[in-house]
């Protein structure tokens, strides 16, 4: 017995380097003659029609999920830059920004549907506004965010690199650009409590603004664009820039202004005081303030769900449809007398 | 040995000639010798080369030193160290995609472009790293070649010893000793031989194809220079002319001891030719290097590029008619957006010009330039490398490697010579093959005959075979006693053999049968007079076959003199007696083309006269006497019989003749053979004379073997759309048989026949006057080919179907080539299923190919294995060669070569349609992803004030085409396939699909391009719209790089699932590269995005994947868009898969549950007769009435040339060569006045 198993177990040591390489040849000689083992995948109607169902069966609940996530999200849309206007400046609203003597406060009230749950963000939304422009997007330098006056190669802040002869910090179009609207809530004549931390991505904070970078020689020229930097607070913590810097994708966008801390109940009025400061009236941009909950889906955005039900109910119509075809004008399948040349001669035959 | 000379490189052979070469040359000859013959004073040691000629002292390297002549090594290869760098890359940017991309990288390090240089510059030089390695890498392999030719050793005098020395050390004016089998190192002058008479025997394979053995005879005055002492003597100088590229034609002299000498191509030994028959040679050399006429032949493979790839052209080119229109839109979209009240983009004070909203036009012109490097991705810069690899790998690995093509016996694989073409294999609508040694082995048997109206021989031919095996019979092979295989004869039937033939019923006219194929005929024994040594050299190898034939009958042949033929007899008095017997030879009447026989009056020992003739049936029959319709009924049956399967049959006869009447006949002959003017047509007037009252004996049917299953191959590839065109140098009558062999004509066609051959035309040559005969042929030409285009269309109107064969000869198509008859002769060759040129030279048959390649602008592969195939080779869009044996010449010029006719099928059936099918799968793919990310791109542009700026970041944009999609693309095109190989070859009719061009039309495209805007808008659309809303808990909100990272994300799941959809096989591999992509895309962003490091510009991306995949926006988009996308590509498919379904798709449903099997069990699988064949086979069974076609062939191609050059005289070696000099001349002569 000893002596088999020794015997075999040596014959199977002797076997295995041997192996390996016809096993590797074997591969070999598989793909040079084209060979190898693949799956053929055909495309039967029964496959279609599965497939088909498949998606719709999947994609409806989803998007039924989502469309519900999304409509329990309560969000309140407040068109301000046509209201905030005084009467007599209605037709000439550029001038009206312009000037800085008249006073930009304005206050509007906002009637509360149903109950808004904590938190509730604030965000300001711009319309026709192109921060994707290619212009835009490039003026700005991130080693200069970054490490401030150290950094000084910044011409890539064209226009707005330096002014006075002294380099900006933050320089570029975009912080120069820098919104500058505020705003504050009072319900029930108590004031809300808005927070304004915490509303940038934590990664940009961290690693992409320095945190001993001060505000430097910025908006101090004849043409200022926008909003004013404290010069004593570091760019890292200077969220409102932050949030402003992250350029948004399309000519219409929503950003972060702050977060509002407690529940708001239903019907409450909201008063709005805020400062009507940036200029859109010259390009006909809309400003809207939007108050909205939050879910675990983000925002109220419809799309999602909506498209994810549209697909399935779509896919679901295409399985019927295409399985009633199926049923009622059959090609039957494997019949050799489709093939080209066979349709041919039965052409030519008759 | 010829494993050797194909490491020599002579690409090709320009056998049409460099007319001015050759006319050089011949009038060089007169101005020589006239220069020579004058010259008898030499003015010194030293002369001045003279420009038209040189002057070589033999054995005198010091003497020839000041002349600096070349050497003897020789290069191929196209770069060294130093120029590989500039010249490879001017290579690479002859392209025009690399130029483009060029121009882009340089473009887009301006502020014009709105991306980093490195977006374009990773991909281009990614693209030329990969092609100059392999430029490298295939150079490489030539020098070593080359190294390994010139370090050949060859023996060279030297201090009156041989010494060994490698090739690229010799120098004109050596003497060098070549032993047998070994080849000639440069172009050598004949001086001696071990033979006895001066003469040696060379092999010519690689320069003409030829496989027989040729005669070279040394000058007398030189046999003695044999030995080293001896030869150390020579001290001559020879005059000979500069180098030249003509085979043929080689003047000059040798000047010995004030001697001259004339020279001739017969003492002219060339490079490439191989010594045979012949202890050693000893020469001198006169051409070294490139200066060999072999060299001086040979000229770069032109490199053709397949239709695929042209249209592949159009394509691009289309592409960048939609990047312009695509830019112009942007760039008018800017010029009209800019505008000062966006306060926020800074336009007021000192704007730079490409945003100055004060001059909107030039805004719009740089814009257009912006955009142009914006969408540059359009053009898929990867598409030609990643063809050129997958392509390269299916030469290297799947064509040379394929066991179906790979011919144990010669051990020699197919062999794919250029990458180029493999696609162009599955387009193939007509094939131009050659005849002899392509589809037959040039190989003559004995296989039948029929004596005194009997029977004999039990073999098969190819062709019943074919009928048997389709008619579902099955044949069983068995090889009886007595049967004797030799070469040139394959005969078995036991009522001859063995002297059996004395029991038949008629023992005499047997033996007449015997006695006239041992007789009649102009065949020079060679070596032992025993049965077994000796060989027969004959000009024809019937011939041969019919003298062993005797042989084995017992009538053995052994010994010619000028006035005899010896017989060894055996079995005639008695079985076992063997008795010699000499045939007094008095008369041979030889055979031409107008004859058609043969015969020779012989005087028995017992004084018998007997007149014996061979010939073809028509010109026998007319002759015989009256009387015995028996027997020359039955054996024109036999005749018929034997001619419809494909055998070559020649009529014997015989007349006793009295004294007196040969007497009187003689004179008449002896006078018209001395006759000055006219002999030729005298002494067949002369033979007409005698050559009467005949009697039939029987006649003999010879197998021209073909290849191994060159029917079916040819029944294989005509099934799949592919028309098959003999063009052979032979006579008509041997290309009609072998059309029959090859079951190309049956009986059942239509035969147009177009023959020089008739009665005006003959009159008209006899006349002589050329431009007459010309006149005369073309008219008659343009006749027939009027009649048959009248009746082409009649019988293509009528309801049966009647297929149509076209035979023309070679003056004929000299005539119809005219420009003012191609027109009809395409369109009625067009409509002929077989055409068969007979008697064309070379230049024809590339004329041919041509006329359909560029005529009926049809994919054309030309099939051939002599050098005289070359040209036709070369014109063809595909040239294949048959490879494995001697010659090369066809191999060289070719783009691929094959041991075997019938492997034609696999490559072209299995190899080309794949191919094919994955070359289309691969561009039209590659248009597609290219296309479907620009276009998100496109869209992204109208919503940033067509400003231009990029979508994506610079890294995803340079990476898309080289990782992230790169390598499915590649596996698709080496792996996919629709059905596997033996399906592929047992439904001949999908290679249809190549044929018509299916999968890659411009409605193919088009769809794609449907499909891959859907599928953008999709993609933008989708991510954007569900973009804006802060997606994550806390309320953030996504910027621009995080919308662009998720369309990103989406189009790189999308676009390689895509592809897998469009596979119709999938193997591990598939997956592996394409989860493997998306894999690599995640790991990219990963790193990229996780990490940020001081020298980066991907501060825009850092940490956006992690917030992204924070989000359940990231998950649900990820879900929906490729599905959403994908799902209208599914629904197409679907629906076009199950209305309009193509040909492949059923095959595959048919045989969707056949087991995995191995290819080789497949192969047995039987054929199936579809309604079609059955009938037309059926029609083919039929008693046959229309069908006078008895199948006479004989060969005698330089039967002149041959005794010509037993007798050392040279003779031109081909009808073509003649045709060729006078053409020249005629041209010549036209062009002075």
């Amino acid at each position: 017995m000893e002596m088999e198993g020794a015997s075999s177990s040596g014959s199977g040591g002797a076997a295995q380097p041997t192996l390996l390489p016809s096993r590797r040849s074997k591969v070999f000689y598989r793909f040079t003659q084209q060979n190898l083992p693949a799956c053929k995948p055909a495309l039967t109607p029964t496959l279609v029609i599965t497939i088909f169902l498949l998606a719709g069966i999947t994609f409806v609940p989803v998007g039924i999920i989502c469309l519900r996530a999304s409509e329990s999200v309560e969000e309140h849309v407040l068109r301000y830059d046509t209201e905030c206007i005084p009467e007599d400046y209605r037709s000439n609203r550029v001038a009206y920004i312009k000037d800085d003597s008249i006073s930009k406060k304005c206050t509007l009230n906002i009637k509360l549907r149903n109950q808004m749950k904590a938190p509730i963000y604030v965000y300001y939304e711009l319309d026709n506004y192109y921060q994707n422009h290619r212009r835009y997007v490039k003026s700005r330098s991130d080693k200069q965010l970054l490490y401030g006056l150290q950094y000084k190669d910044i011409s890539s802040c064209k226009p707005v690199e330096s002014s006075n002869r002294l380099p900006v910090v933050p320089c570029g179009l975009i912080a120069w650009s820098l919104f500058n609207d505020t705003f504050t809530f009072d319900v029930k004549a108590r004031k809300l409590n808005v927070n304004r931390k915490n509303i940038s991505w934590k990664s940009d904070r961290d690693h992409k603004f320095g945190n001993d970078v001060y505000p430097f020689n910025f908006q101090n020229d004849t043409l200022i664009g926008g909003g004013k930097l404290n010069q004593s607070i570091p760019l890292s913590e200077q969220e409102d820039l932050i949030v402003w810097m992250r350029v948004a994708a399309l000519p219409n966008f929503r950003k972060l202004y702050g977060v509002i801390e407690e529940d708001l109940d239903a019907d409450e009025l909201l008063t709005i005081h805020l400062s009507n400061n940036y200029n859109t009236y010259s390009f006909g941009g809309k400003k809207k303030l939007v108050l909205t909950t939050s879910n675990w889906l983000g925002g109220k955005n419809n799309f999602l769900g909506l498209s994810y039900i549209a697909t399935g109910c779509c896919s679901i119509l295409v399985a019927i449809i295409f399985a009633l075809i199926h049923v009622k004008f059959p090609r039957p399948h494997r019949d050799a007398s489709y093939l080209h040349w066979n349709r041919k001669s039965s052409a030519t035959s008759r | 040995m010829s494993m050797h000379w194909d490491r020599f490189r002579a690409s090709t052979v320009r056998l049409g000639g460099n007319g001015s070469a050759s006319l050089r040359g011949t009038s060089f000859g007169d101005g020589g010798l006239r220069h020579t013959s004058s010259q008898t004073v030499r003015l010194g040691r030293v002369q001045p080369q003279h420009p038209s000629h040189r002057t070589i002292f033999c054995n005198d390297r010091e003497a020839n030193q000041p002349v600096r002549f070349k050497g003897n090594s020789v290069s191929t290869t196209k770069y060294n160290i130093f120029t590989f760098l500039p010249k490879g890359l001017f290579e690479q940017f002859r392209r025009v995609a690399n130029l483009y991309f060029l121009m882009i990288s340089i473009l887009s390090t301006t502020p014009i472009s709105p991306v980093h240089p490195i977006t374009n510059v990773v991909p281009l030089s990614l693209v030329l790293l990969v092609s100059l390695v392999k430029e490298a890498f295939e150079d490489w392999k030539r020098l070593q070649n080359d190294m390994s030719i010139n370090n050949t050793p060859v023996d060279v005098l030297q201090d009156q010893k041989w010494e060994t020395v490698p090739w690229k050390k010799l120098q004109v004016g050596d003497i060098v000793k070549v032993k047998h089998d070994a080849f000639f190192p440069a172009d050598l002058l004949f001086l001696a031989s071990t033979n006895p008479d001066g003469v040696c025997y060379i092999e010519t394979s690689n320069l003409d194809g030829e496989t027989n053995l040729k005669i070279r005879k040394a000058l007398e005055r030189t046999w003695d220079y044999l030995l080293p002492e001896k030869a150390s003597e020579l001290k001559g100088e020879i005059q000979c002319e500069q180098p030249n590229n003509s085979l043929y034609t080689f003047t000059g002299n040798l000047i010995i001891d004030k001697q001259t000498i004339p020279l001739s191509p017969n003492q002219l030994l060339l490079r490439g030719c191989s010594l045979r028959n012949t202890e050693y040679i000893v020469g001198a050399i006169i051409f070294t290097g490139h200066e060999t006429k072999v060299m001086m032949n040979s000229m770069n493979v032109p490199s053709k590029r397949s239709t695929l790839e042209r249209k592949l052209d159009k394509l691009i080119l289309a592409l960048f008619g939609g990047l312009f229109f695509m830019c112009l839109v942007g760039a008018i979209g800017s010029g009209i957006f800019i505008n000062r009240k966006y306060f926020y983009l800074g336009l007021s004070g000192h704007v730079e010009d490409q945003f100055n909203p004060s001059n909107r036009f030039v805004v719009t012109i740089l814009t257009m330039f912006t955009l142009i490097t914006l969408y540059s991705t359009i053009i898929p810069i990867s598409l030609y490398v990643s063809i050129e690899m997958i392509k390269f790998i299916q030469c290297a690995q799947f064509i040379n490697k394929d066991l179906h093509m790979y011919h144990a016996e010669s051990n020699t694989p197919a062999l794919a010579r250029t990458s180029n073409l493999n696609e162009e294999l599955g387009q193939v609508e007509y094939i131009f093959s050659d005849k002899t040694g392509t589809l037959t082995r040039n190989l003559m048997e004995f296989f039948k005959c029929s004596i005194g109206g009997e029977m004999y021989g039990t073999g098969i031919t190819e062709i019943e075979r074919g009928i048997a095996q389709r008619n579902g019979m099955k044949i069983d092979e068995t090889t009886s006693a007595t049967a004797v295989q030799e070469k040139g004869f394959n005969f078995d039937d036991p009522r001859l053999m063995r002297g059996a033939w004395r029991n038949e019923h008629d023992p005499e006219i047997c033996k007449e049968f015997f006695r006239c194929l041992a007789v009649c005929h102009t065949v020079l024994p060679e070596g032992d007079a025993s049965s077994d040594k000796i060989t027969y050299q004959a000009a024809s190898p019937d011939e041969a076959a019919l003298v062993t034939a005797a042989k084995n009958f017992g009538f053995f042949f052994y010994r010619r003199t000028p006035t005899s033929i010896m017989v060894r007899e055996a079995n005639i008095e008695k079985m076992g007696s063997v008795q010699d017997v000499t045939y007094e030879i008095l008369n041979v009447l030889e055979f031409n083309s107008t004859r058609k026989r043969q015969s020779v009056v012989c005087r028995y020992p017992n004084g018998r006269l007997v007149l014996y003739c061979k010939g073809a049936d028509t010109v026998i029959y007319e002759r015989l006497v009256d009387g015995n319709n028996d027997i020359k009924k039955l054996t024109r049956e036999h005749l018929e019989q034997f001619g419809s399967s494909g055998l070559r049959t020649l009529c014997l006869a015989y007349r006793e003749l009295t004294t007196e009447i040969y007497e009187k006949w003689n004179e008449k002959f002896i006078q018209a053979k001395s006759s000055l003017r006219d002999r030729e047509k005298k002494l067949d007037e002369v033979a007409e004379l005698i050559e009467k009252d005949l009697i039939l004996i029987g006649c003999t049917a010879i197998e021209d073997k073909l290849q191994d299953g060159v029917p079916l191959c040819i029944e294989t590839l005509s099934r799949a759309g592919i028309k098959l065109w003999v063009l052979t140098g032979d006579k008509m009558e041997t290309a009609i048989n072998i059309a029959y062999a090859c079951n190309l004509i049956n009986n059942a066609m239509k035969q147009f026949i177009v023959s020089s051959e008739t009665d005006p035309i003959r009159e008209a040559e006899d006349r002589g006057d050329p431009v007459e005969i010309a006149r005369v042929i073309k008219d008659s030409v343009k006749q027939y080919l009027e009649r048959y285009l009248e009746e082409a269309q009649q019988f293509l109107r009528s309801p049966y179907g009647t297929k149509l064969a076209l035979v023309i000869d070679g003056k004929c198509l000299m005539y119809a080539l005219d420009p003012a008859l191609r027109v009809s002769l395409l369109k009625l060759s067009l409509n002929c299923s077989s055409v068969v040129c007979c008697r064309v030279s070379p230049l024809q048959k590339a004329q041919v190919t041509s006329l359909v390649k560029k005529g009926a602008r049809k994919i054309t592969l030309s099939i051939g294995d002599g050098a005289n195939d070359v040209s036709m080779i070369q014109a063809a869009h595909v040239g294949v060669g048959i490879s494995g044996l001697e010659g090369m010449q066809a191999v060289m010029a070719s783009d691929f070569a094959i041991a075997q006719f019938r492997f034609l099928t696999d490559l072209l059936l299995v190899h080309g349609r794949w191919s094919y099918l994955r070359l289309c799968k691969v561009i039209t793919y590659f248009f597609y992803k290219n296309l479907t990310f620009t276009l998100t791109q496109f869209w992204f542009t109208f919503q940033t004030g067509f400003s231009g700026q990029r979508y994506y970041d610079d890294w995803f944009q340079s990476l898309y085409n080289v990782i992230f999609t790169a390598l499915p693309v590649i596996i698709v095109g080496l792996f996919d396939k629709d059905v596997s190989a033996s399906i592929s070859k047992r439904y001949p009719e999908l290679y249809k699909a190549g044929i018509r061009n299916t999968f890659f039309t411009w409605k193919v495209v088009a769809i794609w391009a449907f499909f891959s805007i859907y599928q953008s808008l999709i993609i933008y659309y989708f991510t954007v719209a569900a973009s804006p809303n802060g997606h994550n808990s806390s309320g953030k909100v996504f910027g621009l790089w995080d919308v662009s990272t998720m369309s990103f994300t989406c189009i790189v799941v999308t676009v390689n699932l895509r592809l897998l959809m469009a596979c119709n096989s999938i193997t591990r591999w598939h997956h592996v590269s394409v989860w493997g992509s998306i894999l690599a895309w995640f790991l990219f962003i990963f790193i990229y995005s996780g990490i940020m490091t001081p020298r980066d510009r991907q501060e825009n991306e850092y940490f956006v994947i992690y917030v992204l995949m924070s989000t359940f926006y990231f998950y649900l988009s990820l879900w929906l868009i490729p599905v959403v996308a994908l799902l209208g590509d599914f629904l197409y498919q679907g629906v076009q898969r199950f209305m309009f379904p193509y040909d492949y798709e059923i095959v595959q449903e048919i045989h969707r549950d056949d087991p995995e099997e191995s290819r080789r069990q497949l192969l047995e699988v039987g054929h199936h007769l579809s309604p079609d064949e059955a009938r037309s086979y059926a029609i083919a069974r039929l008693p046959r009435e229309t069908s006078k076609h008895t199948g006479f062939a004989f060969d005698s191609p330089g039967f002149e040339s041959f005794f010509a050059s037993q007798a050392g005289v040279f003779a031109p070696h081909k009808p073509w060569d003649v045709i060729r000099r006078a053409s020249i001349k005629s041209k010549h002569r036209t062009a002075k006045s």
